[in-house]
């Protein structure tokens, strides 16, 4: 009746309080999950009961899980990034904090599958191609050409539009000689009086450097060193000549991380 | 044994970044405990890995999501591991007889001494303490093994129709002890 919700009946707060505390059965269970999903009321009272009972963990003693089972999160963790399972959510094109951008919004908010996301990016960025046709190969017959005929799985990175707003992209193709091609996907609309700057994130670095202002049809640039898979390639909107600050200070509307393209 | 929220809090910040040695920090703060949890209720090792292994990875995808105005990062990471764990218990059945589990928390004469000292877990245990001793066994029983109501009743050897309205009169206690202690 009183303190957290009073509109929440009592016999929810008892199913709540069954289904956390675990004397439901499976099908109980399997119900109660599935309610809870549209039954705002339910979800409310089975979170208040998921902080009023987890200090009972307490009660039991700690145990040391199996190095092993450290092992197996690492390799986990290695092919999922954060958040790629998080349903669509239309959000706005992701403002970067100046001076110091800590954190960036990287990953496209398309629908992705559950566990790869490179994959995914590439065949999308396949799929783009295709879609895109012969204006692709026109744009850039070298990449398309490349695509097709490598002997071993080419490395590359789709640079996909943050936000669905945006048209265009990019495809960045990695050569042995750690130079990179990127080649414009139709179309890539500069706001006027703006530059597009290219941005490299290597993991576990939590800034990007800059590559230098990219033109809207593409460029080729060299990179120190070959980039490894998973390094993130951005595109932000900044003043003419690139950002002043050395980071990011304009929205970030593409990106996309390297990875073997499997077709 | 608890550890500091507003450390969880940071770390789950800076996994939500994608921070790997946050990740691994948050690990070793509290696979321990989840891994006891876990395995209290499946009863077997792997298991118990499988459930932390899940709802670890749940945490790395999901950090992002954590609302902490909302939540209380240790609730979370327990609720996750929990879920996992009732849902393979559920699923593959409980292949170790209950004769050969520790009884540990029956065999303490006062298991609630070891709830942490935090806010949260002395009102729970002022208001558990409220509880008569045989249906505060039954809940702590029911929450720490993830017993049904079924299985709780074969255990403590209870009518069915009893430990349901043990546990439903319980739940009804606790919820007005806490909430008239918030």
């Amino acid at each position: 009746m009183s303190g957290t919700g009073p509109e929440i009946p009592e016999e929810l707060h008892i199913l709540a309080g069954e289904y956390v505390l675990g004397a439901l059965d499976a099908a109980e269970m399997r119900a109660v999950r599935g309610r809870a999903r549209t039954d705002a009321a339910l979800a409310a009272a089975i979170a208040a009961w998921e902080r009023r009972l987890a200090p009972l963990a307490g009660v039991v003693a700690p145990q040391a899980p199996p190095p092993a089972l450290w092992d197996r999160l690492e390799r986990a963790i290695a092919e999922v990034p954060p958040e790629d399972i998080a349903e669509p959510r239309p959000r706005p094109v992701p403002v970067l904090p100046r001076p110091t951008a800590e954190v960036l919004p990287l990953v496209p908010r398309q629908p992705p599958p559950r566990r790869k996301l490179w994959p995914w990016q590439l065949t999308t960025a396949a799929a783009l191609a295709l879609a895109a046709g012969i204006a692709v190969v026109a744009f850039v017959p070298q990449v398309a050409l490349r695509l097709n005929l490598a002997p071993e799985a080419p490395r590359i990175a789709a640079l996909l539009p943050t936000d669905g707003k945006i048209t265009g992209g990019f495809i960045a193709q990695i050569r042995a000689d750690g130079s990179v091609v990127l080649a414009a996907l139709p179309a890539v609309a500069v706001p006027s009086g703006r530059d597009l700057e290219l941005w490299v994130l290597r993991p576990g670095e939590k800034v990007p450097a800059s590559l230098g202002v990219l033109p809207a049809g593409g460029k080729r640039v060299v990179l120190p060193g070959l980039p490894a898979d998973g390094t993130k390639l951005l595109v932000s909107v900044e003043q003419p000549g690139g950002s002043p600050s050395g980071l990011p200070t304009g929205p970030v509307v593409y990106a996309g991380a390297v990875g073997q393209l499997s077709l | 044994m608890a550890s500091d929220p507003a450390d969880l809090a940071v770390l789950l910040g800076q996994i939500a970044a994608g921070d790997r040695a946050a990740f691994r920090a948050l690990y070793d703060l509290q696979a321990p405990r989840l891994y006891a949890v876990a395995m209290r209720i499946v009863r077997q090792g792997p298991l118990a890995s499988d459930a932390v292994h899940d709802a670890l990875l749940q945490v790395w995808r999901n950090a992002g999501r954590f609302d902490l105005a909302r939540g209380n990062p240790e609730a979370w990471l327990v609720s996750l591991v929990r879920y996992r764990a009732l849902d393979i218990a559920r699923r593959r059945g409980r292949e170790v007889p209950d004769d050969d589990l520790p009884e540990a928390i029956d065999e303490d004469p006062n298991p609630l001494e070891r709830l942490a000292s935090s806010r949260d877990a002395a009102a729970l245990r002022g208001c558990l303490g409220q509880l008569e001793e045989d249906r505060r066994r039954l809940v702590l029983m029911a929450f720490v093994d993830g017993l049904t109501h079924n299985e709780a009743a074969e255990r403590l050897k209870l009518p069915l129709g009893t430990v349901k309205s043990w546990i439903r009169r319980s739940l009804q206690s606790l919820r007005l002890c806490l909430e008239g202690a918030a």
